[in-house]
C-alpha cells in the first residue's frame, strides 16, 4: 500500500530543490568578500521539470527515486568585481526571498495533500 | 538535502566577517600606536578569506546531507601584516622620535578602514538575513507535523 501520492512526491522534490536554492544562496552570500569566487545557481524551472518526468517514470517503474543530481552552474552575466567576485548581494537577497516563498507554498500544499490522506484514512469512522 | 547545512555555510561567513569586523577595529583602535611587542610602531592588519570546500568523507557530512555539489562556506585563511613602511611624522618631543626628529607612525588611513568596515557590517547583515531565512523554512517544515 502506499501512502504518498504523485502530487507528495513532486511537492517533496520541488522542496528539495528551494532548500537546494536556499543553501547555493547562502553558499554565495558567505563568500561575498572572497575574491575569485563565482556565484553559482542552477534553472529552477529546467530541474523542476526533469525532476517530474524522473518521478513519474520512477513511479511507473516503482524504483526508487530516479535522478537526483542537480546541474549545478557558475551564474552568467553577472557584473564582474576587480577581486574577480561576482557576486551582486541585490541578486543574492532576492533569489533568497523567492526560495523561502517558494518553500513555504510547497509546504502549505504539502500540509494539505497530507491532510487530505488522512481524511481518507479516517473516512469509515 | 539538509536545512542545518545551510546554518552551517551562514555560520561560517558570520564568524569570518565577525573577525574581519575585530581586525578593523583593531586597526583603528593602533593608528597611532609606535610600540608593539615585536618592535617598531603597529602594522595594518589584513584578513584573508578563501571558499571552504565542503567536508566531504566525514561522518558528520554523509550523516547530515545528500551531497548536492561542492557547497561550502568561507573561512579566514591567514591574517596577514601590511608591510609598507609607516607614516613619517616630524615630532621631536616624542619618546619614539629618531635622532632626526622624526616619529613613524602606522599608515592607516582612516576611510579605508571605514569603508572595509561597513563592508563587512552588509556582509555580516547578509549572512544573519539568510540564518533567518533558514530559520523560518525549519520552522515552517516543522509545521507539517501539527
Amino acid at each position: 500500500m502506499q501512502i504518498t501520492t504523485p502530487l507528495s512526491d513532486e511537492l517533496s522534490r520541488y522542496l528539495d530543490l528551494s532548500s537546494l536554492e536556499l543553501k547555493l544562496t547562502a553558499q554565495n552570500m558567505a563568500n561575498v568578500d572572497v575574491p575569485g569566487y563565482r556565484a553559482v545557481g542552477f534553472d529552477f524551472a529546467q530541474e523542476m521539470q526533469r525532476s517530474i518526468g524522473d518521478a513519474l517514470a520512477s513511479r511507473k517503474r516503482d524504483t526508487a527515486k530516479a535522478g537526483s543530481d542537480v546541474n549545478v552552474t557558475k551564474v552568467d552575466g553577472l557584473v564582474e568585481r576587480p577581486d574577480g567576485n561576482n557576486v551582486s548581494m541585490d541578486r543574492e537577497g532576492m533569489k533568497m526571498a523567492e526560495a523561502q516563498l517558494q518553500f513555504r507554498t510547497g509546504e502549505e500544499l504539502l500540509k494539505r495533500e497530507f491532510t487530505r490522506v488522512m481524511d481518507a484514512i479516517h473516512a469509515d469512522k | 538535502m539538509n536545512l542545518f547545512g545551510v546554518m552551517d555555510v551562514s555560520g561560517s561567513a558570520l564568524q569570518a566577517e565577525r573577525l574581519r569586523a575585530e581586525v578593523v577595529a583593531s586597526n583603528m583602535a593602533n593608528a597611532e600606536t609606535t610600540r608593539t611587542p615585536e618592535g617598531g610602531p603597529y602594522r595594518r592588519q589584513q584578513v584573508v578569506f578563501q571558499s571552504a570546500a565542503s567536508d566531504q568523507g566525514t561522518f558528520a557530512h554523509h550523516l547530515l546531507s545528500e551531497s548536492n555539489g561542492e557547497i561550502g562556506g568561507v573561512q579566514v585563511a591567514a591574517v596577514v601584516s601590511d608591510n609598507t613602511p609607516g607614516l613619517r611624522r616630524y615630532d621631536p618631543q616624542h619618546p619614539d622620535a629618531g635622532k632626526d626628529g622624526y616619529v613613524t607612525y602606522p599608515d592607516i588611513n582612516p576611510l579605508t578602514e571605514m569603508v572595509d568596515m561597513m563592508s563587512a557590517t552588509r556582509a555580516y547583515d547578509l549572512n544573519s538575513s539568510a540564518v533567518q531565512a533558514t530559520k523560518g523554512m525549519i520552522d515552517a517544515s516543522l509545521d507539517i507535523l501539527k
